[in-house]
């Protein structure tokens, strides 16, 4: 095998090693912490080379882990989809790991944070790379597993409980989508992805009942969008957000989501995508699994973009306020996709899949920005209560400018990512509007601009209540870190450097 | 065969579900634990279960001329990764449920603070 | 149980060497070997406690009062955990060095040596012995910690 297709292996390889070093290390602080750092960034520098061979060079690449071939062995594939998925973990997990070092208390990440951070970079590196579904079931639950712990980390009671409501959920996911895996497996007498994808598209051929897959892939999307925390299954986004160490948070909602909204394009524009199969369910008619998948993401997304939303409006304190925006997010991430499914002609699903992506690329920066910034916020003044915050704009100016980026891209003002995003998700939702002329389609749109509306209340309330006005005794008594503050600056100045080049996912 | 096991398996999922709706946070663990046990066994079974021979199954070739039915060696694979799975993650909510009871003091979910 | 544990964890671990040994071709392997292994040290350890590695076995004196993580049984554990890791993915990356994907294994058969004639020496014996090192202080530095609380 070629020297070069080995790099599709590297970021998996870099999260492995820096797990074994930072733990070997683990006696010597300041060095683990060092080595983890120099970690995150060699796990970057893997993803970055993966993006250029992918989608600059000579496009997908294959791998056999352990040299054995594709129906026995372990398949790693990166076409363009996960390698841009892998750009915006790279990016997110780097900046987590460098702000980690200087956010999280020493005596805290003494031990295990760094090995378990790795841990969850690994999972997630797997989950976007690997070609067949089982393994897609275990890479998610390596990824899991490290979350659990750092949900647990802090060790109150109210962690303890969120991580075990938390843990439950999904390991009750993890069985569902052992349930779809198994009947998958039994319909079509394979698990790789690509020979799945082929049998499916000629079902009489390979002799496989095609009604099964339907009930089937149903339950996988189950399984996926409790990952994602798509509303009916966003009730344990917000504990876990509160509970787990800020840097991690950011990891959670930039990252870990966006695993489960790639799994759920994966299973049905590449596995399913060519069924042939009539669906006439409620009202739904169609001739392919997405027909189905359509309407159920608009009907998600639609409510997770509301409810949301809502609920960013009224919480009080900052983890909670932006644990809500992100459920609103994802929804503005899984309508396009929705539009998609539902699209008949070519251009407009692979427009619309590229604008979910998009607007994928600029939640996961702004709210890592806006986590991490939180961050800095709780250890400079030791509280997130919104209630007793106030004038920290004057306090401190750099954390202030960084806060005000991220909020304004949330909010979608050019020339920052959430411009890009929020246009292209608008655009995909009225190309489809304007092409059936469904009452449903433009409610579609009513929503999102319902959404984008309830997010400049919820970031104007928390910018208002916290940064202007007068300073309370906790920002007066802030020990503003200049550390800290440049941290997060520079998850800010990577949101700019992206913003250069916000239409490189297009190509895909 | 197959209809033994479809009992078993709802069998699994139905103490599991009832296990995982109980107040006590022990009996929500152990549920999780039967819940996922039964997702193995629908593994298994998803594999079919048909009479082995000497060539799919060579460990036969040294217990003489009688051949049992066998399961497909590929879901026994797979089951034996989610089997490590959920043993580390039923570990780590067994760990998690002591720490829960010594912050509460109690081991009903419905008395948490 | 002290008499049982002196009887049986001496087979245990004769079983559970071997099952390491031969994983690579036969039935057994570096989990269940480990698996084993971990067995016979939580007999040894629910018959004669934490310390009794120590102080009967070494013979070596055990700070009293100190936590379960500083106790010198539970840092040869993690030890044991961390090195298996290395050596497992060690071995993977020793497949790259000769442009095989990684993991890729081999053997090599070894002919002439005395008592056994011929040794069939794999590669993914390291890997196991790796794994094996990782169940065995994985499952025993839980099961000591737990133990303590």
């Amino acid at each position: 095998m070629a020297m070069t297709e080995q790099i599709v292996i590297g970021p998996m390889l870099a999260a492995l090693g820096s797990i074994v070093l930072t733990l070997s290390t683990r006696r010597f602080r300041r060095l683990q912490r060092a080595v983890s750092v120099a970690g995150g960034l060699a796990y970057a520098g893997a993803v970055g080379a993966l993006a250029w061979r992918v989608v600059l060079g000579a496009g997908p690449a294959a791998y056999q882990v352990g040299g054995v071939d594709a129906p026995f062995g372990i398949t790693l594939v990166a076409d363009e989809l996960s390698a841009f998925m892998l750009v915006i973990a790279g990016a997110v997990g780097a900046a987590s790991i460098a702000f980690s070092a200087a956010y999280v208390d020493p005596d805290n990440q003494a031990v295990f944070y760094h090995p378990l951070f790795h841990c969850l970079l690994l999972g997630v590196a797997g989950s976007f790379l690997t070609g067949d579904l089982f393994n897609l079931f275990v890479w998610f639950e390596v990824m899991l597993m490290a979350s659990y712990v750092f949900v647990a980390f802090y060790g109150g009671e109210q962690h303890t409980a969120a991580a075990l409501r938390y843990l439950v959920l999904n390991v009750f996911g993890g069985a569902l989508l052992l349930l779809g895996v198994g009947g998958l497996y039994a319909v079509t007498g394979t698990l790789n992805m690509a020979d799945m994808a082929r049998r499916l598209a000629a079902p009489a051929a390979y002799g496989i009942d095609v009604e099964p897959v339907l009930g089937l892939s149903a339950l996988l999307f189950a399984a996926f969008a409790l990952k994602a925390g798509l509303v009916p299954f966003q009730f344990w986004v917000p504990g876990a957000y509160r509970a787990a160490p800020l840097p991690v948070v950011a990891m959670l909602a930039g990252v870990t989501k966006k695993v489960g909204v790639y799994a759920i394009v994966r299973l049905y524009f590449t596995v399913l995508g060519g069924l042939p199969v009539q669906v006439d369910v409620l009202g739904v008619t169609g001739d392919s699994a997405l027909a189905l998948l359509g309407p159920v993401l608009l009907l998600t997304g639609t409510a997770s973009i509301v409810l949301g939303g809502l609920g960013a409006v009224v919480r009080d304190t900052f983890e909670e306020t932006f644990a809500y925006s992100s459920i609103g997010q994802v929804g503005f991430i899984v309508v396009p996709v929705g539009v998609a499914a539902m699209a008949d002609a070519e251009p407009l699903r692979r427009f619309a899949i590229a604008a979910a992506l998009v607007y994928a690329l600029h939640h996961a920066l702004a709210k890592g920005l806006l986590f991490l910034a939180t961050g800095a916020v709780r250890s400079a003044t030791g509280t997130n209560r919104l209630a007793d915050l106030g004038g920290l704009a004057g306090r401190s100016p750099l954390l202030g400018a960084t806060f005000f980026v991220g909020s304004l891209s949330l909010v979608g003002i050019p020339p920052l990512t959430g411009f890009f995003g929020k246009f292209l998700v608008f655009d995909a939702a009225v190309r489809r509007a304007a092409a059936t002329g469904a009452a449903g389609a433009a409610g579609v749109v009513v929503a999102l601009l319902v959404g984008a509306v309830l997010t400049i209340l919820y970031t104007s309330r928390t910018w208002t209540r916290c940064f202007w006005g007068a300073r309370t005794p906790p920002v007066e008594d802030a020990a503003v870190d200049p550390a800290h503050a440049a941290a997060g600056a520079a998850l800010d100045r990577e949101g700019y450097v992206d913003v250069i080049d916000p239409v490189g996912g297009v190509e895909e | 065969m197959s209809v033994l096991l479809a009992a078993v398996v709802g069998g699994l999922f139905a103490i599991g579900t009832f296990l995982i709706l109980r107040r006590d946070l022990v009996k929500v663990v152990l549920g999780v634990a039967v819940l996922t046990q039964g997702a193995n066994v629908y593994l298994i079974t998803m594999g079919g279960i048909e009479p082995g021979s000497f060539d799919t199954v060579p460990v036969l070739a040294t217990h003489g001329d009688y051949v049992p039915d066998t399961a497909d060696p590929l879901v026994q694979a797979l089951v034996l990764t989610a089997i490590v799975i959920s043993f580390g993650t039923t570990a780590l909510a067994l760990a998690l449920t002591y720490r829960a009871y010594q912050e509460n003091e109690t081991m009903d979910v419905h008395q948490w603070r | 149980m002290k008499t049982t544990a002196r009887i049986v964890v001496p087979i245990v671990f004769v079983v559970a060497i071997s099952l390491l040994l031969q994983g690579h071709n036969l039935p057994g392997g570096g989990f269940i070997g480990g698996v084993l292994t971990t067995g016979a040290f939580a007999l040894i350890y629910v018959a004669h406690g934490l310390d009794y590695l120590e102080v009967g076995v070494l013979g070596r004196d055990v700070e009293p009062g100190a936590g379960v993580f500083e106790h010198r049984t539970v840092t040869a554990y993690e030890r044991a955990f961390i090195l298996g890791l290395a050596i497992a993915i060690g071995s993977g990356f020793a497949a790259l060095l000769f442009g095989e994907p990684f993991l890729s294994q081999t053997y090599e058969i070894v002919h002439d040596v005395p008592i056994y004639h011929e040794i069939e020496l794999a590669t993914a014996l390291v890997f196991d012995v790796g794994v094996y090192l990782v169940v065995v202080g994985g499952l025993l530095t839980i099961l000591s910690v737990v133990g303590a609380e």
